[in-house]
């Protein structure tokens, strides 16, 4: 009897039947397997397959690999994974290109794999498998940009999996154990302190915080339509998860968390297109959850309450980002413009496209009834019952913030702002309206009735959302930023501008090695190979002749002697002397007897014997 | 349009007063001295905004904001985007 099934399984392997199938029963095929992980997971957490905390354990090179690991903490992420992969797929379905859907699948099984990774091994294999099946969805474009963006993506996560593995090999070597608990933190530079570091970065990479951010913004707003949407929620999330696990109270953490917010906030300004405005919007929400893991000291109200809200936040997230995503990518799909200088006045084209939109807006924003009010608050409260004022006020701005571009600036940039309509335009695809609906669904749903969210947390929930206090102030402290945003509206129009990130670092030094490239190493190569090359041709012209030959450069040298002391009519004679004998060259060869052959012989085998005798003592 | 904006307008008077009712009758806990202001969020929320917006701005225009093509272009053909 099957004592466990791993949910990611299902989709990694069901990826691969994808291309067997045709029409409807294709469609039916894609939704089923969400559908089949969700059940999986539901039985799982009945324990019917497992009773929670048991492991599944695979032997590996003398080691036990732990493929599944059961709690609270990894079932709040994978359900939250597999609800949000059925919505994706739904948005998704009407793609004919079979490999988006096997990459899109393979990218959402493995990362259920990093999700129930007990161990370091099995981590870094799906870690790994989550990089480059993302690579796809990006790549799937198929424009010049998102080549070139793919690129910059796979490189930077290539750097993150090299520091994961080396920090898992130092860390073997230091404990001996491959197993995945949380982590030595400190400072220091012994080799514990190192392997933590070097995972740390790993894992930071993946959460694209501040400076190590910069694959998100340059990557994501290139993907597929459909792409984009899966991307919003695996590959940073599950990186909040593992920083759960291996780093909760990291008091480092609650620093970056709170700048990442604010971060992304300032660049969301500046943004120009749509989906690029959003993807900064993601760094800004995942510093909140790197906030909550970096307070969450084990063992206090604060500490729980931050790891309750980071995973909270974590799971509302998902669902409002791949509703915020679908609507950007819904006005992509029609009228193939995602740069607010370039979009205006759809809502006559577009309104339930706007409405469901404008739910994920409300959501991120934390309006009270929609799912980021009950989660996003769990972190605040907890910085306030941490005593940390200054990161209660840096995440309350990054509140503002948000509300501001998600809510405000995207929406009327994109379906009002100009009178006229900027170009033609139609509602989307009835699949991907009824995915944008069902996510608005679970945003309310979870809004209206946290309790559902709470009861999966990993710890329990002493937490009243819709207290007075509560309500009142975040009504305000949005209601206020819409009058501000009223009053300057006319700054917030869109610029056709990029804004330079810290991916311009590498995007130079790219530029400056390939320069380096092609001009100074060509230059050299080219100065060495013409040498060598001179070399070979005196090589072939002395070896016709070389008697001659040697004569030849033995005359050339007394001509130049000559030049010096005597009168330049003798001069004259030498260098005519000297012509002749070149045009002559190699003239008559010498004719050997047999004798002088032999002597030739015998005499080089003399002098290599005098040389080995020589190099032998 | 216009009635909307009356709708607001009452929802932010609403906010206001509820704030001053929930301050004054139902104490709510404070970790934090300002949070004993009963208007501290709608004046956090009006001016956090006016700085975000300013603030970026000022650091997009004289700093990060350049042209669309200024990866594709040589060094020294740069320009401000603004």
């Amino acid at each position: 009897m099957i004592d466990w099934f791993h949910p990611g399984l299902i989709y990694i392997l069901g990826a691969f039947l994808i291309p067997l199938f045709r029409g409807t029963i294709k469609k039916g095929y894609l939704l089923l397997l969400p559908v089949l992980a969700l059940i999986n997971l539901l039985l799982m957490s009945k324990g019917v397959f497992s009773p929670e905390g048991k492991e599944w354990i695979l032997p590996f090179l003398g080691y036990d690999l732990i493929l599944g690991r059961v709690d609270k903490l990894s079932m709040v992420f994978a359900y939250v994974f597999v609800i949000a992969s059925f919505c994706m797929m739904l948005y998704a379905i009407h793609i004919k290109e079979e490999g988006q859907h096997v990459a899109a699948y393979l990218y959402v099984g493995s990362t259920l794999g990093v999700v129930f990774a007990g161990d370091l091994f099995t981590l870094f294999f799906f870690w790994e498998v989550m990089a480059w099946s993302a690579l796809f969805l990006i790549w799937y474009r198929r424009r010049k940009a998102a080549y070139e963006a793919g690129f910059r993506y796979i490189l930077v996560h290539f750097f993150g999996g090299l520091c994961l593995l080396g920090g898992i090999l130092l860390h073997l070597q230091q404990t001996g154990s491959i197993a995945f608990e949380t982590f030595s933190w400190g400072w220091g530079l012994s080799q514990e302190h190192v392997a933590s570091y070097l995972i740390l970065l790993a894992f930071l990479i993946n959460a694209a915080v501040p400076p190590l951010h910069a694959w998100l913004s340059d990557a994501y707003p290139e993907a597929t339509v459909t792409g984009a949407v899966f991307l919003t929620a695996f590959t940073t999330k599950s990186a909040i998860y593992v920083l759960i696990r291996g780093f909760p109270g990291a008091e480092l953490l609650i620093w970056l968390g709170a700048i990442m917010a604010v971060y992304g906030v300032v660049f969301a300004v500046l943004e120009n297109d749509i989906r690029r405005l959003l993807a900064y919007h993601i760094i800004s929400q995942v510093g909140y959850m790197v906030c909550g893991v970096g307070m969450g000291v084990m063992g206090t109200a604060a500490g729980e309450m931050a790891i309750n809200g980071a995973a909270a936040h974590a799971f509302c997230h998902i669902l409002y980002k791949a509703l915020l995503f679908m609507g950007a990518g819904a006005v992509l799909q029609v009228t193939g413009r995602s740069k607010l200088t370039e979009l205006g006045g759809l809502y006559r084209y577009m309104p339930v496209t706007f409405h469901l939109y404008m739910v994920g807006a409300y959501s991120i924003s934390g309006f009270p009834l929609f799912n980021g009010f009950v989660s996003k608050t769990m972190v605040v409260q907890a910085s306030a019952m941490g005593h940390l004022p200054i990161i209660w006020l840096m995440l309350e701005g990054a509140s503002i913030g948000t509300f501001l571009h998600t809510g405000l600036k995207l929406p009327w940039g994109t379906w009002f702002a100009k009178e006229k309509p900027v170009c033609e335009a139609k509602e989307p695809p009835k699949n991907m309206l009824v995915a944008m609906g069902l996510t608005s669904f679970l945003c309310i749903l979870l809004g209206v009735y946290p309790k559902l969210l709470y009861d999966l947390l990993p710890y329990p929930v002493h937490y009243e959302p819709y207290a007075p206090g509560h309500v009142v102030s975040m009504s305000q402290l949005l209601g206020f930023t819409f009058v501000a945003f009223w009053v300057l509206r006319k700054k917030l129009h869109g610029e056709p501008t990029i804004t330079l990130d810290t991916d311009w670092f590498y995007r130079m030094a790219g530029k400056w090695v390939i320069w380096f490239c092609e001009k100074p190493l060509m230059t050299f190569a080219r100065f060495v190979d013409g040498k060598v090359m001179d070399l070979v041709h005196f090589l072939a012209w002395f070896s016709r002749n070389p008697a001659v030959a040697f004569h030849i450069k033995k005359e050339e040298v007394k001509v130049r002697v000559k030049k010096i002391y005597a009168s330049p009519d003798r001069v004259e004679k030498y260098v005519r002397d000297l012509e002749e004998k070149r045009k002559k060259y190699p003239g008559e060869l010498p004719k050997l007897t047999v004798g002088a052959s032999l002597f030739l012989i015998l005499f080089s085998f003399a002098v290599y014997l005098l040389l080995y005798l020589l190099m032998a003592y | 349009m216009k009635s909307l904006f009356w709708v607001l307008y009452g929802c932010l008077f609403l906010s206001v007063v509820a704030g001053i009712w929930v301050h004054f009758s139902l104490h709510p806990e404070a970790h934090f001295f300002w949070e004993t202001f009963p208007f501290f969020s709608a004046l956090y929320g009006f001016i956090g905004c006016i700085v975000i917006i300013l603030g970026s701005k000022a650091i997009g225009h004289y700093w990060l904001q350049k042209r669309e093509d200024y990866y594709e272009k040589p060094k020294g053909k740069q320009r401000e985007g603004k």
